[in-house]
């Protein structure tokens, strides 16, 4: 679906009236509409791949905020160019850093806040509110303001409209204004906050926007993978609804295993797994752990041993043992590997093995690969005499904002039970 | 029965559509259905997370029940659920509201459209709202009058409407019934509720046969020889009997159940997946389907009543010693029928559909019989050989069966019958959903698939118009046969299928 603008174009307030201005609107202007009874959707959209690769003059204008599929191509070309692995993804933060490490000054329109995916707006938020980082620290705080009601459908009434705001600006700027969030974020309604960005951006910045009850949307696969679990672990921990997408992601992962499993004939075997590996893209683990995390809380496996191990790969790998309820070990690996043509972002699953060994019955080795990756490294060595189930996992085509849609369109005041369960077990299997 | 262990990465992995934020509004709160079928089914999504949060239900009844009380029955209703859920339950009841409403009075409405404005602000529903119409028949289209009139309905994208069966009592009541919705609220808007629809397996008919290739190049005249549809029940007509006198088992059962799965098992393969080219070819092929016999309708007809029978230790009531029942009734609750469907697909095979209270055991099931093997190069087993059958089981142990012929081991090569089975429950590690689950959440998310449109109404009951006259202007060529309880109704239907040559399946 095209992205949609908002249907007027924004008012540039000065910041201290941008409060006043949004009630007046309500109560006067707009007499007689109290405006859609949603939710509020405050984005933490710094762009920073965008915005460096629009200041280098590889892609055009204007920054929007959205995934382009001209950004990721030439994010792609522009790897090779940096002192990093082939394997970093196109969304990997450092790409970004080292784009900023060059020279360039083409200027473009900044329209981040003011291009909304129309599966978002199809859900009418009442206040889409953006924090826009500009490269530039210090530039000055620019707060736009836009009404939007969406076009009545024939026969239709009571049209729900909304607001939309854009807070653009140097970190500084921003940071001296957060003050300015609260007031515009109805208590009343549902909010939720999409840090659109790496979990390694300074922490007060998060802090600030993302207090509970808020329902926070995260990427756990953007950061250092000991700061994203650490985190969904101390935000869960605290009752907050956390969404992540990189758990998202792992949806057809889950489905295939579970695929293998729905033969009654197959079901005892998951009481006798023995072994699981998994490969991921890079040296990026957060992924993998969340995978072999859920497997183990779904089997009941309690954690022995975990420790980093050298490998000839892009990062470290994982070793790890877990027990079974009737006190077997399981070993497992997690591998990074090289890719020469990554996914877009870091850590993506290559593949899995999980061997089971039944009594009474002949071993079962379980391999599920993606389609882009194969799994060569899994089929190798020892498994003639098992019963082999191979398949391979599709990749979601969704881009972030319809994973967002999805969220927005039927959220949760808590975290999703599995993910809730996976994330204690993911950063306790994270050595150190 | 072995027990089957379940799939624990089966759990939580559904990947379900997600209902959007909205208010369901349930008129005839403190009826049975509410709390027997609706309240349960909706406490299940939200168990399953499939209910977001910003969800909220409005019970309206005539009666002064406070929100506090409203909770407290739907509560004691399901105090066997509850006993395991208590959080979830507590989360739940949160959203649980009352309202007393008369759909009769204006200010009720108008009150009534107040509350919902409250409730969206206290629970950030978004002003999106399904209405579910769990009252008496004739209150359909006055309530939806109602709706209309207090412009409730008056947001395509944000209202809907579910109507319980049934949609009227013959054509001409249907068609006046339809006009009256149709000129309140949009098609798109309007969920004709069928609970037969929201079965695994019979939305798995639609499955079986396109998305595989083997099944659609027979499945036609040229193969199939004839089509079996049964649903039996094994009680009696309980507390209904108020309802089930003036209606019967042709307008309880087959005017919607059994009519909905003859259209699944008959249609033609839509254009695509989407609810209405699914909708059409539905209707087209009711509207091909005609009694066997229209002119002489009671030669393709058997109706019958279940009289005293079970057994010494547990003996079951005749229909007319049951409470509520006229001693005289003629109300049939066994009837037994032969259908065409005049299309080039299904030219010349018969489809026998039947229904009946107090027969021997509970069961829904299609059974597609094929025709026999040109010539019969081996003995069989049994005498003849056994046609191959596939049997689609709607319930209960949903699944799939198919009869073929195979060797029988030993010297010679004499044939007899096998199965080849498939069970939902056993195949997927997790039962299947209740049919009120599947429905509530595909009317709360405005996909209208699994409802009937106004022309598959319409259709369903032209195709018995034929009977229901005849019923009505002179019963006594359609006279109902009695039929000992527990038994598989009057001998008349084994009669009619012996005329062609067949048996009912005994399942």
């Amino acid at each position: 679906m095209a992205p949609q603008l908002t249907l007027q174009a924004p008012l540039d307030l000065p910041p201290e009236e941008v409060t006043p201005y949004l009630q007046r609107l309500w109560t006067h202007d707009l007499e007689g509409s109290t405006g859609a009874a949603t939710f509020t959707l405050l984005v933490w959209e710094p762009s920073w791949l965008e915005q460096q690769m629009v200041r280098l003059g590889r892609v055009d204008g204007p920054i929007t905020g959205l995934l382009r599929k001209e950004l990721l191509e030439a994010a792609r070309m522009a790897v090779p160019e940096t002192d990093l692995p082939q394997s970093t993804a196109p969304m990997d933060p450092r790409l970004a850093w080292a784009m900023g490490q060059k020279g360039g000054d083409h200027k473009s329109q900044d329209l981040r806040g003011q291009f909304v995916e129309s599966a978002i707006s199809a859900h009418m938020p009442r206040r889409l509110i953006t924090l826009a980082p500009t490269l530039d620290a210090g530039h000055p705080l620019e707060t736009l303001v836009a009404a939007y009601c969406p076009l009545p459908e024939e026969g239709g009434a009571g049209a729900a409209c909304g607001d939309v705001v854009v807070l653009r600006g140097g970190m500084g700027a921003l940071k001296q204004n957060l003050d300015l969030i609260q007031p515009l974020v109805d208590d009343s309604l549902p909010c939720w906050v999409w840090w659109n960005s790496s979990l390694d951006e300074p922490s007060e910045m998060l802090e600030a926007l993302a207090p509970l009850p808020r329902r926070l949307v995260i990427d756990s696969s953007l950061g250092e993978p000991r700061r994203c679990l650490d985190l969904m672990l101390d935000r869960i921990s605290a009752g907050q609804a956390v969404n992540d997408l990189n758990w998202l992601r792992l949806r057809t992962w889950r489905e295939s295993l579970a695929m293998v499993f729905d033969p009654p004939s197959r079901r005892d075997a998951l009481g006798h797994v023995v072994q699981l590996d998994i490969d991921v893209e890079g040296d990026h683990p957060v992924k993998g752990l969340l995978l072999a995390a859920w497997i183990a809380d779904r089997l009941g496996w309690h954690l022995v041993s975990s420790y980093m191990v050298e490998v000839d790969g892009p990062g470290k790998g994982i070793t790890a043992e877990f027990e079974r309820t009737d006190g077997v070990g399981v070993q497992f690996t997690l591998m990074p590997l090289p890719m020469g043509a990554p996914k877009t972002h870091p850590g993506a699953i290559v593949g899995m093995r999980l061997i089971c060994e039944p009594e009474h019955r002949p071993p079962l080795c379980v391999i599920l690969c993606s389609e882009s990756g194969g799994c060569m490294r899994l089929e190798s060595g020892g498994m003639a005499s098992m019963e082999l189930a191979e398949d391979v996992v599709p990749l979601p085509e969704e881009s972030e904002e319809m994973e967002m849609a999805r969220l927005l369109s039927g959220g949760h005041n808590s975290t999703a039970p599995l993910l809730a369960a996976a994330v204690p077990v993911a950063a306790s299997l994270l050595p150190g | 029965m072995t027990a089957i262990l379940t799939n624990p990465l089966r759990v939580g992995l559904r990947q379900e559509r997600v209902i959007s934020p909205q208010c369901i509004v349930i008129f005839g709160a403190s009826g049975d259905l509410t709390h027997r079928k609706l309240i349960p089914a909706l406490f299940e999504l939200f168990r399953q997370r499939r209910l977001p949060s910003e969800f909220a239900v409005l019970g309206c009844a005539r009666r002064p029940w406070s929100d506090e009380e409203f909770r407290e029955k739907m509560g004691a209703a399901l105090a066997d659920e509850i006993a395991s859920h208590r959080t979830a339950w507590e989360q739940f009841a949160q959203g649980l509201f009352y309202e007393p409403v008369d759909l009769q009075q204006q200010e009720h409405l108008v009150r009534l459209g107040q509350r919902l404005e409250v409730i969206d602000r206290l629970r950030a529903t978004r002003g999106n709202r399904t209405f579910y119409l769990s009252v008496s028949p004739e209150f359909y289209g006055s309530g939806c009058r109602a709706l209309a009139g207090a412009g409730l309905l008056a947001d395509p994208e944000r209202s809907r409407v579910v109507i319980e069966k049934p949609f009227g009592r013959d054509y001409a009541s249907a068609q006046a019934l339809n006009k009256v919705v149709q000129a309140c609220a949009k098609e798109s808007q309007v969920f004709r509720i069928d609970h037969y629809l929201g079965k695994e397996t019979v939305q798995n008919i639609l499955v079986l046969r396109f998305a595989n290739t083997i099944f659609e190049p027979i499945w036609n005249r040229n193969y199939i020889s004839s089509v079996q549809i049964t649903a039996a029940e094994t009680v009696g007509v309980e507390e209904r009997a108020g309802y089930y006198e003036s209606s019967g088992a042709l307008r309880d059962m087959v005017q919607n159940h059994l009519t909905q799965i003859l259209a699944l098992t008959a249609m033609e393969a839509p254009g695509r997946f989407d609810p209405e080219a699914i909708r059409n070819e539905k209707a087209k092929v009711l509207q091909s389907a005609r009694l066997a016999n229209e002119d002489e309708p009671w030669k393709c007809c058997v109706r019958g009543q279940y009289a005293a029978g079970g057994s010494l230790a547990r003996p079951l009531p005749g229909y007319r010693h049951e409470p509520g029942v006229n001693t005289n009734s003629t109300t049939e609750t066994y009837v037994a029928m032969k259908v065409a469907i005049n299309n080039w697909r299904w030219q010349g095979v018969p489809f026998y559909l039947r229904t009946g209270k107090r027969l021997p055991k509970r069961l829904s099931e299609v059974v597609l019989t094929f025709r026999e093997a040109p010539v019969h190069l081996f003995d069989a087993a049994g005498g003849a050989p056994t046609p191959n059958q596939l049997i689609l089981r709607i319930q209960p142990d949903e699944g799939a069966e198919f009869k073929f012929e195979v060797k029988a081991p030993g010297s010679g090569m004499r044939s007899r019958p096998v199965d080849m089975a498939f069970s939902y429950d056993e195949s997927f590690g997790e039962p299947s959903d209740e049919g009120y689950v599947r429905l509530l959440a595909d009317a709360m998310l405005g996909d209208p698939t699994l409802f009937t449109r106004s022309d598959e109404v319409e259709a369903a009951w032209r195709l018995y118009t034929p009977l229901l006259a005849l019923i009505e202007e002179s019963p006594w060529q359609l006279p109902v046969h009695p039929y000992e309880a527990r038994t598989w109704g009057p001998a008349a239907a084994d009669g009619m299928l012996a005329d062609d040559g067949l048996i009912w399946r005994r399942p």
